[in-house]
């Protein structure tokens, strides 16, 4: 049988069987709406909560020198930075307060902080120029609280006793997870001198423990107490059980809504396939073959249920959009065409049932 | 063209055995009536005939070549082809139009819809229901139903034509409409004498006096 006139054959009786048809599409309609208004929001909501989780903020890894004990040199930031598990990695020394130079001792005090590394892995430049030694940039922040109008001038640092003082020769926004340079001022920390902290931003939340590692190696404290450690290995613990759990509760309601789904389908095919075994015992009498029967009940319920699957990916997107919580494209295709596999394998068993009957036996029963 | 050696059928392992060994070779071209008394297999015979049935022992030849035996997809591509069937009531899908039912067969032969459906027509035309062709089953009268079955069976151009009872639903007028399109169709001629020319084999299985009565040969079982 050619394959446009077999299509033509399922459409007609897809089309003359309208109440399974109708049944077939509101079933499938219906596993594909309740897997993505459940199912779906769960994944959404996984989505959300795993880029909550994942975000560089929650990616960070802090080691502090803890004594003072010109533990973390430039030398070890640069190889930290060079790590695999390192997305991005500075150092830092100890925030000091500086005032506009020109106002002098006694003018408004904003932090600055020095850092050792590209300072691009903090901060995005607005205005001028990246700073070299004895040089910073500001933020908008911090040039209203200095009274600077444009990022130009010099701030130094708001002692009597230290005489340090830079070049402003730029502005910058903050780099997540460093927003809180956003109330001050960077500068190039100081050629050689020790860092008082290592800030890492790992590539992935769940290569903390590893990064963590890699990092007290690399210092290699004399005591557990020389450093403090501020890690995200809890939170990617977290992260994993969260993806576990709602995996595993997805999955069982998956499996769940296209079994019984995939059930009922089975079982509208297999009363269609009874009411019309005269059709189809007709079918085998004029010359068609088994394959031919098997095919075409199989085809016959999968048309209706690609439009059920259309009409219920629509309806689910729609609840979901109503509730804040679309889920991903990719897991409403994977829905529709899991619904369709479920219709089509439920078909099978009643399609081989009505290819095996006798279609003599069929022909000769009123 | 069409002959069975030694046949027999039981519907079931050790049950009643039908046909007794039965040897006969169909003439081409003639319209073999089949007969008996009731339960003796007359409708069973077609189906074996038909290939929708498997001889409990024994053959069908089918152009000197053994087909009953054969796989079931080779069964079915040689009803398709080779052999039309006409069912004691007519088996016409009533939610298809008359001609897409003529057609039927031929979608499984793997004709052309084009091809199947001018087929269709001629045949129509032939057996005097062309007017019917886009009616439904339900719109034309029991006589014009069993002629239109009649047409089906020959959309393929079948060597063979099996009828089940064709007149045992039908007045005398329309039983001897459809006998007429029977006969035609043997010596290969469409109701109104055109046609192919091609002598088929016919065999129909009745108990009905008037088709015994105009029947080239009666075979009794």
């Amino acid at each position: 049988m050619r394959p446009s006139l077999f299509l033509r054959e399922a459409l007609a009786t897809a089309w003359a069987s309208k109440v399974p048809s109708t049944l077939v599409l509101l079933l499938v309609a219906t596993m594909c709406a309740a897997t993505i208004a459940t199912v779906g929001r769960t994944a959404a909501a996984e989505a959300q909560l795993l880029q909550r989780l994942d975000s560089a903020g929650s990616r960070v890894l802090v080691v502090a020198d803890a004594r003072g004990d010109d533990l973390i040199s430039p030398t070890i930031v640069d190889q930290v930075a060079g790590l695999s598990t390192s997305e991005r990695a500075v150092g830092t020394l100890i925030p000091v307060d500086v005032v506009n130079g020109v106002v002098g001792q006694g003018a408004t005090r904003v932090p600055a902080w020095g850092v050792h590394g590209d300072l691009s892995a903090v901060a995005t430049l607005t205005a001028g120029r990246w700073p070299g030694p004895g040089e910073a940039v500001v933020t908008e922040e911090a040039m209203a609280r200095l009274g600077l109008d444009d990022p130009v001038g010099w701030v130094a640092q708001a002692s009597t006793t230290v005489l340090d003082d830079w070049s402003v020769v730029g502005s910058f926004e903050p780099r997540e997870p460093f927003g809180d340079y956003g109330a001050g001022v960077l500068y190039v920390a100081p050629e050689g001198r020790a860092l008082d902290a290592v800030h890492v931003v790992l590539t992935e939340a769940d290569v903390a423990q590893v990064a963590q590692s890699q990092v007290l190696r690399l210092i290699d404290p004399p005591a557990p107490d020389s450093v403090t450690v501020t890690s995200p290995v809890s939170l990617a613990q977290l992260q994993e059980q969260v993806t576990g759990d709602l995996a595993s509760f997805g999955r069982a309601l998956l499996l769940g809504v296209l079994g019984g789904g995939a059930l009922l389908v089975a079982i509208v095919t297999l009363a269609d396939v009874l009411v019309r075994r005269a059709d189809l015992g007709r079918r085998r009498a004029l010359g068609a073959t088994r394959a031919t029967i098997v095919a075409l009940v199989v085809l016959r319920t999968l048309l209706p249920a690609l439009v059920g699957a259309a009409l219920g990916v629509a309806v689910g997107m729609a609840f979901t959009g109503r509730l804040g919580a679309v889920p991903p494209w990719d897991f409403t295709t994977g829905t529709a065409v899991l619904a369709l596999l479920a219709a089509v394998v439920a078909a099978v068993l009643p399609a081989l049932y009505a290819a095996t009957r006798d279609p003599v036996r069929v022909l000769r029963t009123p | 063209m069409l002959a069975v050696e030694d046949l027999t059928f039981a519907y079931e392992r050790g049950g009643e055995e039908l046909f007794g060994g039965l040897s006969h070779e169909f003439t081409p071209g003639a319209v073999t009536a089949v007969t008996g008394p009731s339960g003796r297999g007359k409708s069973t015979l077609l189906y074996v005939l038909g290939l929708m049935l498997t001889p409990t022992r024994g053959h069908v030849l089918l152009s000197g070549q053994e087909v009953s035996s054969a796989a079931d997809a080779v069964r079915s591509r040689v009803r398709a082809h080779r052999v039309g069937f006409v069912f004691q009531d007519s088996a016409l899908d009533p939610t298809r139009t008359v001609l897409d039912s003529v057609v039927e067969p031929a979608l499984y032969a793997g004709w052309r819809l084009g091809r199947a459906r001018e087929r269709g027509r001629v045949l129509l035309e032939q057996m005097g229901v062309g007017a019917r062709a886009d009616h439904r089953p339900g719109e034309v009268s029991g006589g014009q139903a069993q002629r239109v079955a009649v047409c089906r069976a020959l959309v393929t151009d079948p060597v063979v034509v099996l009828a089940d009872e064709p007149t045992g639903n039908l007045d005398r007028d329309n039983a001897e409409g459809v006998l007429a399109a029977l006969s035609a169709a043997a010596g290969g001629r469409g109701a109104h004498g055109e046609g192919d020319g091609i002598p088929r084999t016919v065999v129909v299985a009745t108990h009905d006096p008037f088709v015994l009565e105009h029947a080239d040969e009666v075979l009794e079982l």
